[in-house]
């Protein structure tokens, strides 16, 4: 490859010397260069990144030859004419380094040449739209998609054909009447891609909120069904297990011992219970049975602060229900 | 998909009662606790105790927990059940002798 490379660097030392005639020659030989690259090119790999260099090199100097002169014969410049005419112009160089693939493979040459260079046009273009921000492109399928996504009622419409044939009271099917009337309102609904030029990402999560915040029986009934599909049995034993803590039957490891119990209060309201007997009598012997019950209660560790003031209200509400007993007495 | 029996009924109806009783005594538990305090006591006039004691035989009668009977899980048997597992010996023994019961051997000694 040595010998190509200075090959190729004393004919480019010719070539900006020599009129628009030599153009021709220059290609020619620059193809046959190319072309026995190419050509060791299938015996190794490692030569690619020589190759290109080699291209760049080479097709510098010929894109200046280019604009002196355009008049030159050969496969070469009428690929270049095709591109120009398709609009976007190609790099010249892949231009170049396809003419020679084309021209090395044993097929017609000019229809490889042409499948070649939409490829590349089509790689620019992608280049080019990547380059620009083209997550746009992506978002605008997602937004294709989330379009395509059928509002829940279809999917109960659908369901309940399925499932079975439901009668409305006149005896006809209601399902045909749902189906049209729904694709109606979500073809309304939604409307159009977005661009997210101005809006923020966020908006969309909203939008899909709104479609399901009213989930009917056949959305349950559908996303119980789905769930159902869905949930392979357990591969694992480490799998089984996860399964059960979800659902509960499994407790979650190191134990902790207050998982259902979330006492807020401090020691003080669980002991000190007088302040909720300020409806009873000072004195007299449902003071004492009550200053009984607190102190019991205050020593209760089982029980949360909200049960024991249940406790004493309860036996408030008593006490004044047969307040007229005790008045007898 | 399961390997196992899958029950989707209890045993029998016996098992469904003291089901039903076991809930309403997890129900009326708080106010018969209640009651019985004032039931048993030496300070409260024995006029109040004795409205108490009436009180509490008017509740249901299914609402006392000494009517629940601690039957076997499986079998529904209500004797011969040992209350670690809540079998009756007879279904504990099989279980045993499959190895389905962690950490039970035959005793040898």
């Amino acid at each position: 490859l040595s010998k190509d490379k200075d090959k190729s660097a004393a004919s480019k030392d010719s070539t900006p010397e020599g009129p628009a005639k030599r153009q021709e020659d220059r290609a020619e030989t620059r193809k046959q260069q190319l072309l026995d690259i190419i050509g060791n090119m299938k015996v190794e790999v490692s030569y690619r990144k020589k190759l290109q260099q080699l291209k760049a090199s080479e097709n510098k100097k010929q894109a200046m030859d280019k604009l002196e002169g355009p008049d030159s014969e050969g496969s070469v410049p009428q690929g270049i004419t095709e591109d120009t005419q398709r609009g976007k112009p190609l790099n010249p160089e892949l231009v170049k380094a396809a003419s020679a693939v084309a021209s090395s493979l044993p097929r017609n040459k000019k229809q490889t040449e042409s499948e070649l260079l939409a490829q590349l046009r089509r790689h620019e273009e992608t280049t080019d739209k990547q380059k620009k921000g083209g997550t746009i492109n992506i978002r605008n399928v997602i937004s294709e998609m989330t379009v395509k996504r059928q509002s829940p009622a279809q999917w109960g419409a659908r369901i309940s054909g399925r499932i079975s044939l439901q009668l409305d009271e006149d005896g006809q099917r209601i399902r045909p009447e749902r189906s049209s009337a729904q694709s109606m309102d979500s073809r309304s609904l939604k409307v159009g891609k977005r661009l997210n030029i101005f809006t923020k990402a966020s908006t969309e999560p909203e939008h899909a909120l709104k479609t399901v915040s009213s989930p009917t029986i056949w959305d349950l009934e559908f996303a119980k069904e789905v769930a159902a599909v869905t949930a392979q049995p357990p591969r694992n034993g480490f799998e089984e297990m996860i399964q059960w803590t979800k659902e509960g039957i499994l407790w979650e490891y190191p134990i902790d011992n207050e998982v259902g119990m979330e006492d807020d209060a401090e020691f003080h309201e669980h002991i000190f219970l007088e302040k909720h007997l300020e409806g009873f009598p000072k004195e007299g012997p449902i003071r004492h049975f009550m200053e009984l019950v607190i102190c019991g209660l205050s020593k209760n560790p089982y029980l949360s602060v909200k049960q024991k003031v249940e406790h004493i209200e309860w036996f408030q509400k008593y006490f004044e229900e047969k307040k007229e007993l005790l008045q007898e007495i | 998909p399961c390997p196992r029996q899958v029950r989707s009924y209890y045993v029998d109806w016996r098992m469904l009662r003291d089901v039903k009783r076991r809930k309403m005594a997890y129900e009326y538990a708080d106010e018969r606790l209640r009651i019985n305090a004032i039931r048993k006591n030496s300070i409260l006039p024995k006029e109040l105790q004795e409205v108490a004691d009436e009180e509490i035989a008017a509740l249901p009668r299914d609402s006392c927990p000494v009517r629940i009977r601690n039957r076997c899980v499986l079998t529904s048997r209500p004797r011969g059940v040992k209350r670690r597992w809540r079998l009756s010996r007879i279904v504990f023994r099989h279980f045993a002798d499959h190895a389905q019961m962690s950490g039970v051997q035959r005793a040898m000694w």
